[in-house]
């Protein structure tokens, strides 16, 4: 279990994470849903203990991040969203290596190579240098060698970045079959919506170093928000009108409407009304994307580069 | 102890397959011995080794020039080599061009009429030395002071000559007037501990020149694995799995201290057996292998703390391979790696000491040509030291901050 209160970080003047309160249950796939410079990466970075935070104290397993760094991390692993890996080395040798370094000898890692291979569906290619491997190989490989240590909690940060769809489904069910098999807790940090909603258990938000979301994927995904009208301006008796067609929700410039059996007749009578009103309508989207559309509501703005 | 055995394997595994490394750490110095050391012979060579050839036409043919130039072909510094007497100018200058004759020497018809004892006008020509552009000054002047000095002799021969028995009465021996100059000096060649000394050869300056040099490109390697690790994600990995900025760096000092031990023993086995075949001297060592062991030991600290700092400021591999080969490049000719300290003027001598590849230098010339001990190492030993420590501290601190950014 993961217990995160009152987390602050920052660079200079700039926040990173502000106020993050977040608890995760034991054998949880938490789904971190963020624009790019959204803070996922710091968090997970801070859980891991490789930079320092703010303010805010951080449980794992009940463990306090600060006075217990070194168990922690034996029972934390992070598979960055590089490649920590080296190009040079076959894959026998990294697992070697990195096991190695954490404390792993003999048997017992020989044992964890091979399990952590097969995995990751690796060995055939367990003598082959690493730099000849396509991108999704390497990704595989990226993720096996944060297995050695059979961590209680993993952090996967963007774990699928440049990797083909093949690979890509590969890397999820081999993610979902870890926490089924072993029961272990997954942070999973994507703004790959898709993945998230394939993977996740807990699906939670994080925006300018905010939390704005931390619900179960089943919730959010009830809310089938089936169409979107994004509109100039509206008034407050307007709102008040609209709040009273029970499957609407306003959320500042947008109408969310849900399909139910009224459907058709709400739509219609949110058109008119726009309509009598003069109400200019910007943006209509009727496709099936409710968490993408929740995602943009709530973050009030697109996937980003920044 | 176990987790730094896999970090040597590692790096061995890394360096192993780098070609580009290879090169640079044990090529590159073993061509540069080669090189330098058969380059160079010239320079050293203060023990009548390499002869300086030299052409000789002889257009008098009298006892006089005869005489003259073969108080000439006595002097072990030059090889003389005849051309038929009468020759051209024009014939000479070929051969001299064609068979790279740097001097020749043409005795002038006339010459026994200036040597005579009884000669007026000594003013007239007598010799001409053909010159080419390439000669350095210094040779040139040598090899005329020679002529000037062996034609003031062959004055003085004839000049006594029928006067023996008047000599003799006044008590002068001819003989000792004649000894040539050369036997009334003895040069003693001297070493800082009053042992045993060894004549300074091209092939002792050579290797441990090109020895610290090649010693500090571990810039190379160390950077190129350092920085791949810091930008792929790596070295996070690696603090993730609660492995200390110590272990990390000493898993860069270590395997690099065996690299820099290989290259030791290499070029000394190359001064030994490849340069003598090369047509080189042969190295000879020093009797202090604790001495060289510590010099070696500073030298490696030092040049693996430099790499390191490099690949912890660069941001690049291109940028740190700039940043080193410059700063090794700069540091090497101030050190006297490229040029001899001993043949830079004074202020570029007193400038040098602000290399530490100067001061490994002067640690293993200590060992190789003064025969030198442990204490005569030890004040390089400790500078080099010194200076490794400040940076390796620098070091640590700049990773520390990035790894935490």
């Amino acid at each position: 279990m993961i217990e995160i209160n009152h987390l602050y970080k920052s660079y200079g003047q700039q926040v990173v994470l502000d106020d993050i309160n977040l608890s995760i249950q034991k054998g949880v796939i938490t789904g971190l849903l963020g624009p790019n410079g959204a803070g996922k990466t710091t968090l997970v970075s801070i859980l891991i203990g490789i930079i320092g935070r703010d303010k805010g104290e951080i449980f794992i397993d009940g463990l306090d991040l600060d006075n217990h760094l070194s168990q922690i991390q034996t029972i934390c692993s992070i598979v960055p969203q590089n490649l920590a890996i080296y190009p040079m080395l076959s894959a026998y040798e990294n697992l070697e290596y990195f096991g190695g370094l954490q404390g792993l000898k003999g048997q017992k890692l020989k044992s964890r190579i091979d399990y952590c291979t097969e995995v990751a569906s690796l060995q055939s290619f367990l003598t082959k240098r690493v730099h000849k491997f396509s991108g999704g190989m390497k990704r595989r490989l990226n993720l096996a060698i944060g297995l050695l240590n059979t961590p209680r909690m993993l952090y996967l940060d963007e774990p699928t970045v440049g990797v083909d769809t093949q690979s890509r489904n590969y890397i999820l069910e081999m993610i979902k079959n870890i926490n089924r098999k072993e029961g272990t807790t997954i942070i999973y940090t994507s703004h790959y919506l898709e993945e998230i909603e394939q993977v996740s258990d807990m699906i939670a938000i994080i925006d300018e170093g905010r939390l704005i979301l931390n619900e179960p994927k089943e919730e959010i995904l009830k809310q089938d928000f089936k169409v979107s009208i994004r509109v100039g301006e509206l008034n407050d008796a307007l709102l008040d009108r609209f709040k009273r067609i029970k499957p609407v929700r306003v959320q500042d410039d947008c109408i969310l409407l849900t399909k139910d059996e009224n459907f058709h007749d709400n739509l219609i009578e949110i058109l008119t009304v726009l309509k009598s009103h003069a109400v200019e309508v910007v943006d209509f989207d009727s496709r099936d994307k409710s968490l993408e559309t929740l995602f943009l509501n709530l973050t009030r703005k697109s996937l980003r580069d920044e | 102890m176990t987790k730094i055995l896999y970090i040597l394997k590692k790096e061995f595994l890394v360096m192993g397959r780098d070609v580009h490394s290879l090169l640079v750490l044990f090529i590159m110095p073993v061509a540069f011995i080669l090189i330098m050391s058969l380059a160079m012979r010239d320079l050293f060579d203060t023990h009548g080794a390499n002869q300086i050839k030299i052409l000789v036409v002889n257009q008098d043919k009298s006892d006089p020039s005869i005489a003259f130039i073969k108080t000439l072909v006595n002097l072990k510094t030059f090889s003389f080599h005849h051309m038929a007497d009468g020759t051209g100018i024009d014939l000479i200058r070929h051969k001299m061009f064609q068979e790279d004759y740097k001097f020749a020497l043409v005795v002038e018809k006339g010459f026994s009429l200036a040597a005579d004892r009884n000669a007026s006008n000594t003013a007239e020509r007598q010799m001409i030395l053909l010159v080419k552009p390439s000669v350095n000054r210094q040779t040139y002047t040598i090899l005329k002071n020679t002529f000037a000095a062996s034609l003031a002799k062959a004055r003085v021969a004839n000049l006594i000559k029928g006067q023996e028995e008047m000599l003799d009465y006044a008590g002068i021996d001819i003989e000792k007037v004649m000894q040539p100059s050369d036997d009334l000096i003895e040069t003693r060649y001297v070493s800082k501990s009053k042992l045993k000394f060894k004549v300074p050869t091209s092939v002792q300056q050579s290797v441990p020149a090109w020895l610290v040099f090649s010693m500090f490109f571990v810039v190379i390697p160390i950077s190129n694995t350092f920085i791949a690790e810091r930008n792929y994600g790596t070295l996070l990995r690696l603090q993730s799995m609660n492995i200390s900025t110590g272990l990390l760096l000493a898993g860069k000092l270590l395997p690099f201290f065996i690299v820099n031990l290989i290259q030791v023993v290499l070029m000394i086995l190359v001064g030994i057996y490849v340069v003598p075949l090369a047509g080189g001297d042969e190295l000879t060592m020093g009797d202090s292998y604790g001495g060289l062991l510590l010099i070696t030991t500073a030298v490696s600290f030092c040049s693996i703390s430099f790499a390191l700092l490099v690949a912890s400021v660069a941001k690049t591999t291109e940028h740190a391979t700039t940043i080193g080969g410059v700063f090794n490049i700069i540091l090497g000719a101030l050190g006297g790696i490229m040029v001899p300290k001993f043949v830079m003027p004074d202020f570029m001598q007193t400038l040098s000491v602000l290399s530490p590849m100067s001061w490994g230098l002067d640690g293993f010339l200590d060992i190789f040509l003064r025969n030198g001990n442990i204490l005569d190492v030890m004040k390089e030993s400790l500078l080099l030291f010194l200076i490794g420590l400040v940076m390796l501290s620098t070091t640590a601190i700049i990773i520390k901050r990035k790894l935490s950014l």
